[in-house]
């Protein structure tokens, strides 16, 4: 009797979980429409793998909403494609297990050709592997993480693909945090010109990663960091870092991190102890959308805390035929495109660019699979894309090295493209 | 009274001494701050320049600490009288702050309010409607999830108590919110000063809250009619059932006080840091467990300490440049009082050891 009632609470848990979790698995029903042609076409799906849920939302869902704008718009001879979504927030937070699970799922389907996603690094680092094991070639838009394709920190990417160490099977057209993190640099020391600094991070591979190319970079360029902290991205409670920022007076804070592991916290704390006025700078982790949108950095900071904040994405701003794109957005979801939205985009052109070269003849889809990856993972092709034109080197990585730079606007409470620099033609140093 | 009965004492008196003892560890702490400020080698203080940081980081400390003291008290409650570790509480605290959310957003408040009458009168509507809805939840869990299982293995329980808090976890992802609140902050962002010290309005409103919440508990435990029935029937609850105390009544009502000092937290939470977030409870509910637990759990007064030496410890860690390593000297330190004092910095019991 009594084991019968903990069955009982435990039923109600598991009614509410799957309650939770089944709404963010439908597939896009967008996607399909205007793909049914001719008659006998081959069905074939790409994949993307976001976090669709919680508060990572306001990243995932305007690059998914990419891929299916772009399938609704490009049609490929002889074939049917759509869209096959997963989510890999669990509770609200993107989670690695959940992504690997994700890509498994995806490559058990064998009309799987390719993957438009993950968001976050730490996700593609378990994803990789799967990928690599299956033959099936992802794409991601905003994986920014440098040892995700090149060796960093001493680690070299090959430990990634433990099954296929030659096979490529992760592509990105984000260029990467070394870069992110010299642009944040270039900001502090060449926008704002300040020339002492404060720089945190999360502990986490991202957050890491960007401060610590930031700080080496800002004292190349000739400034002084005056203190490196690592903050957990579970604190709630920075009054103590922010006491110790205002004792040293800083002329920027550099924070390294994302939305969720509390950095709007941090600046609305600042706010509260009367130092917003210190210039914040972040990476793409902050540039998550307006005030007005709920759980983003600029909401969370408050109006006092928006006051100097600048970021950075890794990719583009001024693309070929911008308006035309943010126009087809629109129509298409009523609202603007968010930040990876074009490079979601440009990563599904890819894929069909891909397909239309080499699908052709091919019937058996595991073929087709392996067609595809070896396609996108041959340096010599190149692609016309949203984005612009670009290929990927022998490592995956883009050869489009472009960081955009954003600062807050209180006139529209949000972020404003400042310029754009591409580091292929203007290295920092 | 036999020896067993004796070390069975969850709501112990204070000793006499434990003012001073509790002053001299606060001096101590201070100290430690201060020579963590002076040894940051960023700022190159001078000791007379050193004194403000460290006294704004001995007010963090403070001031977070009260926050996971208030949560403790209800873990170290509910263990104190039915053994159980009632991992719904951390839940209970991030509900709380959702209800004072709701309570003042529906309000219409979206900042801070300057007349200090309204702000009073709106802080004691906050509080009171946050408290008593949380303590209304806790003992209508306590009636559906963990009464029937009070003879049960203790195993039951416990997982109930981690269901219980799925549940509400996932209650307010799905029907209010999947991600981060802001919460208005409708005590002025103002700076008091009192001669040498300066203290920001809202961490002097939490201390003196979260202490006159303690007091008030302390003296309920101790002087009343029902807190004697609490001590009671947390020693021995047939004895005290055979004396006339109605157990179901008593075991209900702690849970009330639990709840409802978890629900004050809440508020606390969306009034200091601004925000809240469904899954805020599981991070609080383990460092105030924790503290509890420091504290020696089933114990009133631990649990309040505890809570303190964890703020402490989070500040400290960050004073002296070790923020990443914080959480691991929070733990850790939980892992060197369990092996030297098994039973928490004040010794309490450890339950039945039969």
């Amino acid at each position: 009797m009594k084991y019968a009632r903990v069955g009982a609470a435990l039923t109600v848990f598991a009614v509410v979980a799957s309650a939770c979790s089944g709404s963010t698995a439908s597939p896009s029903a967008a996607a399909s429409g205007g793909a049914s042609g001719g008659g006998a076409t081959i069905a074939v799906k790409i994949g993307t793998e976001f976090p669709m849920s919680g508060g990572e939302a306001p990243n995932g869902v305007p690059a998914a909403n990419g891929v299916a704008l772009a399938i609704s718009k490009i049609q490929v001879p002889g074939f049917t494609v759509t869209v096959s979504q997963q989510d890999d927030a669990v509770n609200g937070v993107h989670n690695p297990q959940q992504g690997a699970k994700n890509l498994q799922t995806l490559a058990n389907d064998s009309s799987v050709i390719g993957v438009v996603g993950p968001y976050n690094s730490n996700v593609a680092q378990a994803e990789i592997p799967v990928g690599n094991a299956a033959g099936l070639m992802q794409c991601s838009p905003a994986n920014t993480a440098p040892g995700l394709t090149k060796t960093w920190g001493g680690v070299d990417p090959v430990s990634l693909r433990p099954t296929n160490p030659t096979k490529i099977a992760y592509v990105r057209t984000a260029t990467t945090d070394d870069l992110q993190g010299s642009a944040g640099a270039d900001i502090a020391f060449n926008i704002t010109k300040a020339r002492t600094a404060y720089v945190a991070d999360d502990t986490q591979t991202y957050g890491k990663g960007l401060a610590d190319v930031f700080a080496t970079q800002f004292a190349a360029l000739g400034g002084k960091v005056l203190k490196r902290d690592g903050i957990p991205g579970t604190t709630t409670d920075f009054t103590s870092y922010v006491t110790t920022v205002k004792g040293l007076a800083p002329q920027y804070v550099f924070y390294g991190g994302v939305t969720t592991s509390g950095i709007g916290l941090f600046r609305l704390q600042m706010a509260q102890q009367g130092i917003a006025n210190i210039p914040l700078g972040g990476g793409d982790g902050i540039s998550d959308g307006p005030a007005a949108t709920k759980s983003t950095f600029l909401q969370i900071a408050g109006d006092a805390g928006d006051l100097n904040t600048y970021s950075t994405t890794a990719g583009p701003t001024t693309i070929p035929n911008a308006a035309q794109f943010a126009a087809d957005y629109k129509a298409m979801f009523n609202t603007e495109p968010g930040a990876y939205s074009a490079a979601a985009y440009a990563c599904t052109q890819v894929f069909l660019q891909a397909l239309a070269k080499v699908g052709p003849g091919v019937t058996d889809l595991k073929a087709l699979r392996e067609d595809v990856r070896a396609y996108v993972a041959t340096p010599a092709n190149t692609y016309d894309t949203a984005l612009g034109k670009f290929s990927f080197d022998a490592n995956g990585d883009t050869t489009q090295k472009i960081i955009s730079y954003f600062a807050f606007d209180p006139a529209t409470k949000n972020w404003k493209f400042l310029s754009q620099r591409d580091f292929t033609a203007q290295p920092l140093q | 009274m036999t020896s067993a009965t004796a070390a069975r004492r969850p709501f112990a008196a204070i000793p006499w001494r434990a003012p001073l003892v509790a002053a001299f560890a606060l001096v101590i702490a201070y100290f430690v701050i201060l020579v963590g400020v002076l040894a940051d080698p960023s700022q190159h203080l001078t000791f007379v320049g050193a004194i403000p940081q460290a006294q704004a980081q001995f007010i963090n400390a403070v001031t977070i600490g009260a926050i996971y003291a208030l949560i403790a008290l209800g873990y170290t409650m509910v263990y104190g009288i039915i053994e159980l570790i009632n991992f719904a509480h951390g839940e209970i605290f991030m509900c709380g702050s959702f209800v004072s959310w709701w309570l003042l957003t529906t309000l219409g408040f979206s900042g801070a309010i300057s007349d200090p009458l309204l702000l009073i009168g709106v802080l004691i509507l906050a509080f009171a409607v946050s408290m008593l809805v949380m303590g209304i939840v806790g003992v209508v869990i306590e009636r559906l999830a963990y009464r029937r299982l009070r003879n049960a293995p203790r195993l039951a329980p416990l997982i109930t108590a981690i269901g219980v808090s799925f549940i509400l976890q996932n209650i307010v992802f799905v029907a209010i919110s999947n991600s981060i609140v802001t919460t208005p902050q409708i005590i002025p962002n103002t700076v008091l000063t009192f001669g040498p010290v300066t203290v920001g309005l809202i961490n002097l409103f939490t201390i003196v809250l979260a202490v006159g919440l303690m007091v008030a508990l302390h003296l309920f435990i101790s002087r009343t009619r029902l807190g004697r029935a609490m001590r009671s029937t947390a020693i021995d609850r047939e004895a005290a059932q055979l004396m006339g105390v109605d157990i179901n009544t008593t075991i209900a009502l702690t849970f009330f006080i639990g709840s409802a000092l978890a629900g004050a937290a809440g508020v606390v939470q969306g009034l200091y840091f601004g925000i809240t977030v469904f899954n805020i409870g599981f991070q609080a509910g383990l460092k105030a467990f924790t503290a509890a637990v420091l504290g020696g759990i089933g114990n009133t007064t631990g649990a309040a300490l505890g809570g303190f030496v964890i703020g402490f410890l989070e500040v400290i860690s960050s004073v002296w440049g070790q923020g990443r390593w914080s959480e691991a000297v929070v733990f850790g330190m939980l892992v060197l009082v369990l092996v030297f004092r098994p039973t928490g910095i004040l010794g309490q019991q450890l339950g039945d050891r039969a």
